[in-house]
Order: C-alpha cells, then structure tokens, then sequence
C-alpha cells in the first residue's frame, strides 16, 4: 500500500474527524498543509514582531489588514483560475480599470455612485468573460489571452484616465467612511475581505461549482467524461477573476483616495504569488481559497514590516521577493518529499 | 589459446557452471513498511540466469513495492539485496540504472509531447558539438523498434499520437534499449494485441539466451504457463509460494493466488430472457469516423452485451460514441423508444447513460481529490438545496455516497483518502459507483476489469450482474474472451468495423468467439 508521508500521520486524524464532525471534513492534505502556512505566518509574525515594536501594535495590524485587502480580493479569482491551471494576468490592469471608470463616472461627470459602481463592476466582469471565452471556447493558451487583456486594458484605462485630467480625486464619504470605519474592531475594508473569502469558500466547497473547479484541474478529460461542462466551468472562473478585480478596483479606490495610472501596477504578480504560497499545486486540483488569503497576509506582513524597517523601496522588492521565495520552499519540503516517495 | 582466453570467450557466451549457480538477483528478507501496513513481510524472492521468472499476486499483495525498491523507487526497510552474488546498495534509480535494472511500468513514463525518438533516448541524447544529433537518435531508436520486430512504428512521431498498445511497445523498446541485465516487466500485455503480444514472448524468449534475469507481472496465468520458467506467488506482502520449473498449473497458481480454490471464471447464475423485455435502446447504421462503419443492434433492460474484437476492430469506438465521446458519429440512436443525439457526455449523463474508460488514470480518475469526491462527482445536480439555489445538501450526499461506497464494497475509511493512493481494484470499484450512484439506466463500460486484481474483478462482475437484474442495460466491451463469456447475455464480435458475429451465451464459446475477432465466418467454424 502506497501512503505517502506526508499523509500518514494525517490518515487516522482525517478519518476520525470525518465521523466525529462530519460538517468539518477538509480536504485531505490540505488541512496538514495549511497548518504549515499557518505556522509560517505565526512564525513571521512572531519574528517581526520581536524585531520591530511597532509591528504588532493595533493600529499597525489594522494598517496590515487595509494593505492587504486588495491583494486578498483579487487574488480570491487568482485562485479560482489557477485551481484550473490556468493563470489570469490582466487583473492588476482590471483593477485600475474599474478604479477609473468608477471615478471618472461618478466625479466627472456625476453619475450617481451606485450606478458608477454597478458600471465598473460590469465592466469588469466582462473583461473576465472575454478572457474565458478566448480561453475555455476558443483554447487558447491563457497566458497569452490575459497578457493581450492586460495590455488592451491598460491602454483603456490610460485614454480614460487622460481625457479625465490623467488623475482623479475621490472625496465620497462612502469611499472615506471604507477606508476609516471599523466594525467589531475591524477595518470595514477587512470584513469586506472576509466576507468575501466567507462566500468564496462556500462557492469553492459546497456547490458543484467549485467542486467542478477542483475535477476539472485535476483531470480535464476525466472531468468531461463525467459529464462535467468543462468549457463552462473555465468560463465562469475568468468571469470570477475579473469581477473580484472589479471589486478589488473600488477598495483600492478607497484605500488611495486618488486615481492614478500607476495604482495597481504589478498587481497580478502579487495576486500569482499570493496563491503559490497558499500553496496551490500548479499541476492543478489542489488549493484552496483560504491558503491563499494565508499566502496573502504573508506577503502583506513581510512588505509592511520592510516598510517599518525604512528599507529603501530598492531593497524593499528584492528582500521581498526573497523572503516570499523562502516561504515558497518550506512551504513545498513536505510536497517534494512525497512526490519522491510517489514516483 | 590460454586457459584464460578461453574462460573470457566462454563468459561471453554462456557462463560456465559454477557462475551459474550464483543467482543474478536474490532479495532476502525483503520487508517494507508504511505506518499502519507492512506492505512487504521477509520477502525472498531468487531470479536465475537466463530465466524468466513470474511474479504472481492480487492487487495490494506487495508486488509493486517489491518492483519499487528493485527499481530505486522505494528503499525497504529491512533486507538485502545481491546481484551476482555480491550485495548491492539500491538508493536510487540512478543505482537501479547502474546497475542494470531495466523496468517496464505499467504506467507508461513517456513524455507525450516528444517524438518516439526522443523518447528511447531520453537522458542519453547523442550530440554533435552541441546540437542534438537527430539522425543518431532515430537511428538508434529505429533499430530499438526493428530488434522487436515493429515496423510500423514511425520514429519521428509524437509519442501522444500514438495509440495504447504502440505507446506501450516503445516503451518496452526503450527499456530494452538500454540493455539490463535484470528486466521487469509489469502487466506488459494488458494494453497489447495478441499479435504484439506474442512478439514480445518472442523477443524475451530470445532475451533469456543471453543470460537476462526476467521478472514478470501479469495477472493472465495462461501467459505464466507458457511462458515463464519458475514463479514467486505473493499475498499479503508475504511469499506464500514460489514455483519450480514444471510445477505450475492452472489451480495451483489461482489457489496460491486467492488462499482458497475458486472458480477461475465468473459465470452469471441469473439469465436474462430477452423475450420479455422492452428494448432500453437501438442503435441504426452508426458510423464513427472509418472505425465503425454502418452498425445496427439494439440491447434489452436487463441485458448485459458483450462486445469483444482485436484492439483496433472498433468496439472501443463504438462504445465512446454511445456515450457521446466521438464527434464524427452518423446514424440513429434510440432511448427508451425515442431518438436521441447524444454530441456529448454531458447530454448523455442527462440521458442516464454511464461510462467507464478503459484508461482509468487519464479519463477516470480525479487523482488528487478524494475518494468519496471521486463517487459523487458525477452526481451533485442531484443533491441541491432546491432548484436554482446551488448549494449542496452534505449530509444527504454523504449518506448516499456511502450507500454507494458500500455497495461496491470500497472500506468506509478509504473514502476521505485522495483516490490515487488506492489499488487499481478499488479505483474501479469507486468509479463503478459514480454511475451506480447517478442511477443510469445504460450503462457502457470499456475493459471494466483491466489491471484489476482477481478479487476485484469478481466484485465488478457480481456488480454487473446485480444491475442487469435491476433492468439496467449494459454494455461490456472487452479484449478478455473468458470475461465476455462469463458475463455476457448475448455477445457481439466485431471484426474491422462492423458486427460480424451475434451469439447467444449457450452458443458461444472460446474458440468461436476467437475465430470471429479473426473475422472468420461463425457458421463456417459451428
């Protein structure tokens, strides 16, 4: 009998919980795993907050929670489609695009807010839907439609953000009261999150929905010959990547306060990194939305504290970028040392 | 000549007798755990110069953990192992290598992207400055195919457009291209046509002459009985018989095998009695591509069809049209008395048509996703909060999944584990009841039992069986003539495309069956 280690000593606990509390059964492997990130994450909290005074003051752990939102947000429809093997790149431009659209309607030509709102959010929305068409129903490679998405995007947001005066102002108090008000002793932009990530996990683990997610990564041919509508489940995925960008758009609105082109550059690459120290298997089928808000607070919490630490931003990406690759190996030990048992 | 030169000559030939007697592997004391099983229990198994030796077992007896250390794969836990004699330190496959242990998987290794000849040389390219020399490699993997004896095989081929059985003849001639002195072969004929089949006899037949120890997996025991010397019958990671030359028979290697005399083939004790039954659905002039071409039966509830032919004779796409599978089908198809168009699996599944592939692994199984996710997968339109609210009800479809868990008899704690740590046996049996738990009405399945262990495949047919009663139709397609035989209420035998042969089960037997898949006339031979 083939187990591997790093499920072994999880086979008796699995199965007892899955008597004991049936409602709580997780996905095997990925309780274990997610204990790991979760260790991560304390570990680095434990660290920075030794090092740095300021680092786990309230007021900086809410100043963390606002920081990350936007990368937690989009990074939920990151999940979704790389839980598909697929990857979405134009979500950082997304983000700024309903950003702008939704400023530009309702500053500039005093459109009222919730229908800017429902604009940018369609809008986006529809950006994801043409990413999944030209993926799921024509085939082609996804990293080269969304980096074509991003690029079209991008330009789109530039004329738009240039006939409106290349930078544009929010004052509305919805968007003021996001960024200040708390609920529960919560950021309100942190419950957001939360609630969002509430409603992603229930999408990804009690609907056929998200069960297809996790078929259809796994083995698409498999997928389609149980009756699974493969083409579907990849559109539906893109549709929800550019709308958790739409919504994205507008925290990010609330968090800056003023629009500008560079707001959300590079955003997709923190949303791709985010999932992979979630822990995604990039062999598809395997993940889960809440890693990867794990794998987003981390990567909001070694950011923040280099930026406590007065790194200058030159040295801030490179030890950024370093200390996420540390996180990404020990992340993976456990993983490559049962693929070896496996083979 | 000096007496030296003579000794040198001679070893280059046949070995001289003391040398002989020096066994080129033994394995003592092999024994291997995992927590909570002990997949190998003090294994001892011996494999002589110049034979071939079975390795006989069920699914889950130890024989592919045994193969695994052998190969590097796994390091046992206690044991030793001497190749020639001279105990040897297998870490990792590069040992393995090194030491001459070729294997031939039963999952195949290659990389399907790459073209035949790139595969045999995979690791071992031969350059030119720094350039791959292509001609060299199609060269060498040419000739790997010809020493076999394959023709038809081009080299430059990308190995995904390849066919099963030819996927799996390059990978035997890739592994014999590298020239082991130990070779293991594991199922190697179950995707195999008989003719390729017996080439491959042949050529290990020829292998032996040059002092090649050959282990050999295979659940077909009349392939142990003509073809290998001695043989190693393992159960429950324990040796519980090893067979001289001459000692193997039919009985003893199935009691070996089981632990207890059984029938070698089921039999079905039901009948189905066609006159009384409505048709469930009729089929009229289907063509698929220039596989199938202009086909008509129909298949009563309660019936159970076998379809058997050579590989390639079109029963498997027959099959996959039935299901939706092949987008270049003509002709009609009837369900319950009213035509349908079945252009996907999806529509079919609608329709209460299941299937199961013939390749588990890439079209059945979900790997990393548990067992019980596996069951349900196909059934979750079923378990909704209400119309239009698409949450699932858990707890109903846990306790109908576990119905359907118990009924094919899958251990209620293997359901949280992911799908692709159990045996083959038991993934069958979970796929098996992805369907059972859809309650399809037709029901398709394309080589149900293959590499699947004797007590499995029982479970499978028995499964069979009690669906025909519920007034299921089905459909077996299937290579295995006993099989066909045993389970089948009428048998279809297609031979280049078309339905040569009908026969009912009282009239049908081996040889007739066989001499159609030949495409000789039925009558002729009765």
């Amino acid at each position: 009998m083939r187990v591997p280690s790093r499920l072994r000593a999880s086979l008796p606990m699995e199965a007892e919980r899955d008597a004991v509390a049936p409602r709580t059964a997780n996905r095997i492997g990925s309780g274990l795993q997610r204990l790991g990130i979760l260790l991560l994450a304390g570990l680095l909290f434990a660290i920075f907050s030794a090092t740095s005074s300021d680092f786990s003051s309230q007021a900086n752990i809410d100043n963390i929670l606002i920081q990350i939102s936007v990368l937690a947000v989009v990074s939920i429809g990151e999940t979704v489609v790389m839980l598909l093997r697929g990857i979405d790149l134009s979500v950082g431009s997304v983000v700024l695009l309903s950003s702008v659209v939704m400023s530009a309607l309702s500053v500039n030509h005093h459109v009222p807010l919730v229908l800017a709102i429902g604009a940018a959010l369609i809008l986006s929305l529809l950006i994801g839907c043409i990413n999944g068409v030209l993926t799921a129903f024509i085939g082609i490679e996804p990293i080269i439609v969304t980096l074509a998405t991003l690029m079209v995007v991008q330009g789109l947001d530039e004329v738009i953000l240039s006939q409106n005066g290349s930078w544009i102002q929010v004052l509305d108090p919805f968007f003021t009261s996001l960024y200040v008000n708390q609920v529960l002793f919560l950021p309100v932009m942190a419950v957001i999150t939360f609630v969002l990530y509430a409603v992603a996990a229930i999408l990804m683990q009690n609907t056929p929905f998200g069960r297809n997610v996790y078929a259809v990564g796994g083995n698409a041919r498999a997928a389609r010959l149980a009756g699974i509508n493969v083409m579907t489940v990849k559109m539906a995925a893109y549709a929800i990547a550019g709308l958790c960008a739409g919504i994205a758009g507008l925290l990010e609105t609330a968090q800056v306060g003023t629009i500008s082109q560079n707001i959300a550059s590079g955003l997709e690459f923190s949303a791709v990194t985010a999932v992979l120290v979630g822990g995604l298997s990039l062999t598809g089928g395997a993940g889960s939305v809440l890693n990867t808000l794990i794998g987003a607070t981390i990567f909001g919490m070694i950011n923040n504290y280099l930026t406590l630490k007065d790194f200058s931003i030159y040295y801030k990406q490179a030890v950024s970028g370093f200390l996420i690759l540390i996180a990404v190996i020990l992340i993976n030990v456990g993983r490559f040392g049962h693929m070896r048992e496996e083979r | 000549m000096t007496r030296s030169q003579v000794v040198t000559l001679l070893e280059d030939s046949v070995h001289s007798q003391s040398e002989l007697a020096v066994p080129i592997l033994e394995m003592k004391g092999m024994t291997k755990r995992f927590p909570g099983t002990l997949a190998l229990d003090n294994v001892d198994m011996t494999v002589r110069r110049g034979e071939i030796h079975a390795l006989v077992g069920q699914n889950g007896a130890g024989k592919s953990t045994l193969m695994k250390i052998l190969a590097g794969d796994y390091t046992a836990t206690a044991g030793s192992i001497l190749i020639d004699g001279r105990p040897v330190a297998i870490q990792n496959t590069r040992d393995a290598h090194r030491l001459g242990i070729g294997i031939v998987y039963q999952e195949l290794s290659l990389l399907p992207n790459l073209t035949v000849a790139d595969n045999i040389s995979l690791g071992r390219e031969t350059v030119r400055g720094v350039v791959l020399d292509q001609r060299a490699l199609r060269n060498r993997a040419r000739d790997a195919l010809a020493r076999m004896g394959i023709a038809h095989i081009d080299v430059a081929t990308r190995v995904g457009a390849l066919a099963l059985p030819e996927r799996q003849l390059v990978e035997i001639a890739k592994v014999l291209s590298l020239q082991p002195r130990i070779l293991i072969l594991d199922e190697p004929t179950a995707p195999l046509t008989q003719a390729d089949a017996e080439r491959l006899f042949a050529i290990l037949l020829n292998l032996k002459q040059h002092d090649i120890g050959i282990i050999y997996i295979t659940h077909r025991f009349k392939e142990v009985l003509s073809l290998c010397d001695r043989g190693t019958v393992l159960r429950g990671g324990r040796v519980v018989s090893v067979f001289g030359a001459g000692e193997m028979t039919l009985d003893r290697l199935v009691e070996a095998t089981l632990g207890q005399k059984s029938e070698l083939f089921f039999r079905r004790n039901v009948q189905h009695d066609a006159t009384r039954q409505e048709i469930a659905f009729a089929v009229r002039n289907l063509s698929v591509g220039d596989r199938v071409r202009d086909v008509s039966f129909s298949v009563h509830r309660g019936e159970i069809v076998g379809i058997c032919g050579l590989l390639g004779a079109g029963q498997n796409e027959l099959g996959r049209s039935l299901f939706g599978d092949r987008d270049d089908v003509s002709g009609a198809i009837d369900l319950g008395g009213r035509p349908v168009v079945l252009n996907s699996p999806r529509r079919a599944r609608r329709h209460g048509i299941g299937f199961l592939s013939d390749s588990r692994r890439e079209e059945g199984l979900f790997p990393d996703m548990r067992v019980d996710e596996n069951v349900s997968i196909a059934s979750l339109g079923r378990f909704l909060l209400a119309r239009g609210l698409p949450f699932i009800r858990r707890r109903a479809l846990r306790q109908r999944t576990r119905a359907m868990a118990q009924r094919t008899n899958i251990a209620s704690p293997a359901l949280v584990r992911p799908i692709r740590l159990l045996s083959g046996g038991n993934q069958q049996k979970a796929l098996l009841a992805r369907w059972l738990m859809l309650d399809a009405n037709v029901l398709v399945f394309l080589e149900p039992t293959r590499g699947v262990d004797v007590g499995a495949k029982n479970e499978v047919y028995r499964q069979l069986e009690a669906l025909a009663q519920e007034g299921k139709a089905i459909i077996v397609v299937s290579t295995d003539i006993p099989e066909i035989l045993g389970i089948s209420d009428r048998i279809f035998v297609m031979y280049e495309g078309t339905i040569t042969a009908v026969m009912n089960r009282d009239e049908a037997s081996e040889e007739t069956i066989a001499l159609a898949m030949q495409g000789a006339h039925v009558d002729e031979s009765a």
